[in-house]
């Protein structure tokens, strides 16, 4: 069983992030890390290839930088990696992106593809499905549970529903996106984590998947950013002193009678 | 043909999910403005009652029927409205950034060969391009971004826009029944875990009770559960919390939990980490309780008691007891 793990290089939740002064561009602080929900990707694909065997192959779209997180998933386990970078993809919004990578994935073998819920930077979850949709391809969102059934050439998911579970079977090929619950990612092993400095990671740009400047990237966006902006500023916390069964009473006051919530 | 602004239409528990009533009263206002036409769409299974909620906002309510759209699954959801868009120029599809329209939306654009804006809250429609705005970064950074392609197709975060009151003139009712081609829809459901009945999920709730290690014990949880009860809140819950099994993941507020955005959010023994910080700094009134007065959580909120939670809430809930006549 052959499995496509899509990850992204994100700005670790800890960096400083700023809009620049003129509101076109973002100042983000040169730290990174593999995207939270791709973790439990990764993981999962690797627990199904030691089951059932076949290769996991992990695809990310991004700078030269982005080899960390595909060293770091070599260090996990995975088989293969290829990265996506060109130029001409920066400014690519969720389109564009999953187009790219679609047309990456129509040159693999592939039975699966799993890919993380949402990615932390930009908070879209659109890649996933808009991957499957390009690729013709049922998906299932958030899933929490995985049963590969080999012989029937499918898998069993448990997928959140708002406020509950939903069991779901679908045939492969097929995407799913992956939320926390999944499992609990490894942490690479020191033997992992040598073969991960010493791999070469292949790359493909955009002439080598057969896609013209136009077709990628901010060109082939369909999205704009305008402008950044920082958020709107909070007024200045205002303490509530005085005995703590006073100041709940306080508390209750205001929110009724200032801010006249209830 | 005139353009056409189109609502996606949800319903839980035989009712009309709260964000689609905030989108049909701003979609009103948009197509009034815009010269546009306005249409509600909803598939599978319509109670009377939600009919009854949603006919008076838009011109036409599009009530598709087809034993694949009895069950959700995005293929057929992302199809028929793909082609519903299609045959009447639509300008802007609008969904509240609900889990099931986060899920089939992005297939819906690919289908339209346009973009999609998610989790957005506000649309600035009074100019060209209209511009939608989106937090991103957790709420760190804000985006204001456009549309180079029509339809416009938009997830919008709960609470972000009023409740109207509705016009005097009923919708133009249009039921259809679709073909959906068998080999479009793959998944199939086996089980559905019933959500709890009448639970308002914290994403929509008005107003947010939360959580955290401060509580010191799972049991203590019942101090935030009887203040939430008494205000009509949903509870939320940290990460800390959620991670150490003392509340359900469907609690979790936070970067890998939900984002809300309520009238008022109350944050009890919650030290601020910018995991949960990221989950609810849109939230309009922030009250952070934490008897450490140095707890980060007070630089995100509006006001503050550093004070031992266990003295403050039952006092609280007391307080609005009284006031609140209950």
């Amino acid at each position: 069983m052959n499995i496509i793990v899509l990850v992204k290089q994100v700005p670790d939740p800890e960096a400083i992030v700023e809009v620049k002064g003129d509101g076109k561009g973002l100042e983000v602080e040169q730290k990174f890390t593999m995207n939270f929900f791709d973790e439990f990707a990764v993981e999962e694909a690797i627990r199904i290839r030691e089951k059932n065997g076949g290769k996991v192959k992990v695809i990310s779209l991004g700078g030269a930088k982005t080899t960390e997180v595909l060293r770091k998933a070599i260090a996990m386990g995975v088989d293969e990696t290829l990265l996506l970078e060109d130029p001409n993809f920066e400014g690519s919004d969720g389109y564009s992106t999953a187009f790219v990578l679609s047309k990456a994935i129509e040159k693999s073998d592939y039975d699966l593809i799993l890919a993380g819920k949402q990615a932390l930077d930009d908070d879209a979850g659109e890649v996933g499905p808009m991957v499957a949709q390009f690729l013709g391809i049922p998906h299932v969102g958030e899933i929490t549970r995985l049963e590969v059934k080999t012989d029937d050439n499918m898998v069993v998911v448990d997928k959140v529903i708002e406020g509950g579970k939903e069991v779901v079977k679908v045939p492969l090929p097929a995407l799913l996106t992956t939320q926390k619950g999944l499992n609990e990612p490894r942490v690479p092993p020191i033997t992992g984590v040598m073969k991960a400095m010493k791999s070469q990671i292949p790359k493909m740009d955009a002439k080598a998947l057969g896609l013209s400047e136009e077709q990628v990237g901010e060109k082939g966006a369909k999205i704009k950013i305008e402008r950044y902006l920082p958020p709107p500023k909070r007024r200045e916390v205002k303490m509530i002193e005085g005995e703590p069964q006073e100041a709940a009473k306080e508390a209750v006051r205001i929110l009724m009678e200032v801010e006249r919530i209830l | 043909m005139a353009k056409e602004i189109i609502v996606f239409v949800e319903q839980k528990d035989n009712e009309p999910r709260k964000v689609s009533i905030e989108l049909l009263s701003t979609g009103r206002k948009i197509a009034n403005d815009k010269g546009w036409n306005f249409s509600a769409i909803f598939l599978g299974n319509l109670d009377e009652k939600v009919f009854d909620r949603i006919k008076r906002y838009p011109d036409k309510i599009i009530h598709f029927k087809n034993t694949y759209l009895e069950h959700y699954t995005p293929e057929a959801f992302s199809f028929v409205v793909s082609e519903y868009a299609k045959n009447n120029n639509a300008a802007m599809i609008l969904a509240g950034a609900t889990l099931m329209a986060r899920d089939f939306f992005p297939r819906l654009a690919v289908l339209l060969s346009t973009g999609i804006a998610s989790d957005c809250t506000s649309i600035d429609w009074g100019q060209e391009p209209i511009k939608l705005i989106r937090p991103i970064f957790g709420g760190r950074v804000i985006t204001e971004l456009s549309f180079k392609t029509e339809p416009i197709v938009a997830t919008i975060r709960p609470n972000s826009f009023p409740i109207e009151s509705p016009a005097d003139k009923d919708a133009e009712i249009i039921i259809q029944e679709v073909d959906i081609p068998d080999e479009i829809v793959k998944t199939e459901s086996i089980e559905v875990t019933e959500p709890k009945k009448g639970k308002v999920d914290i994403t929509e709730a008005d107003i947010v009770v939360s959580g955290g290690r401060g509580l010191k014990a799972p049991e203590n949880f019942k101090l935030i559960e009887e203040l939430a009860e008494v205000i009509g809140g949903s509870v939320g819950a940290s990460r800390a919390v959620v991670d150490s099994k003392w509340r359900d993941q469907s609690e979790q507020v936070g970067k890998s939990g939900k984002t809300v955005s309520p009238k008022l959010y109350i944050a009890a023994g919650i030290s601020g980490a910018i995991h949960h910080i990221m989950g609810m700094d849109t939230s309009k009134v922030i009250l952070a309780i934490n008897k450490d007065p140095n707890a980060i959580i007070f630089n995100y909120a509006d006001y503050g008691i550093a004070a031992d939670l266990f003295e403050v809430l039952p006092v609280m809930t007391e307080e609005f007891k009284k006031r609140l006549g209950k």
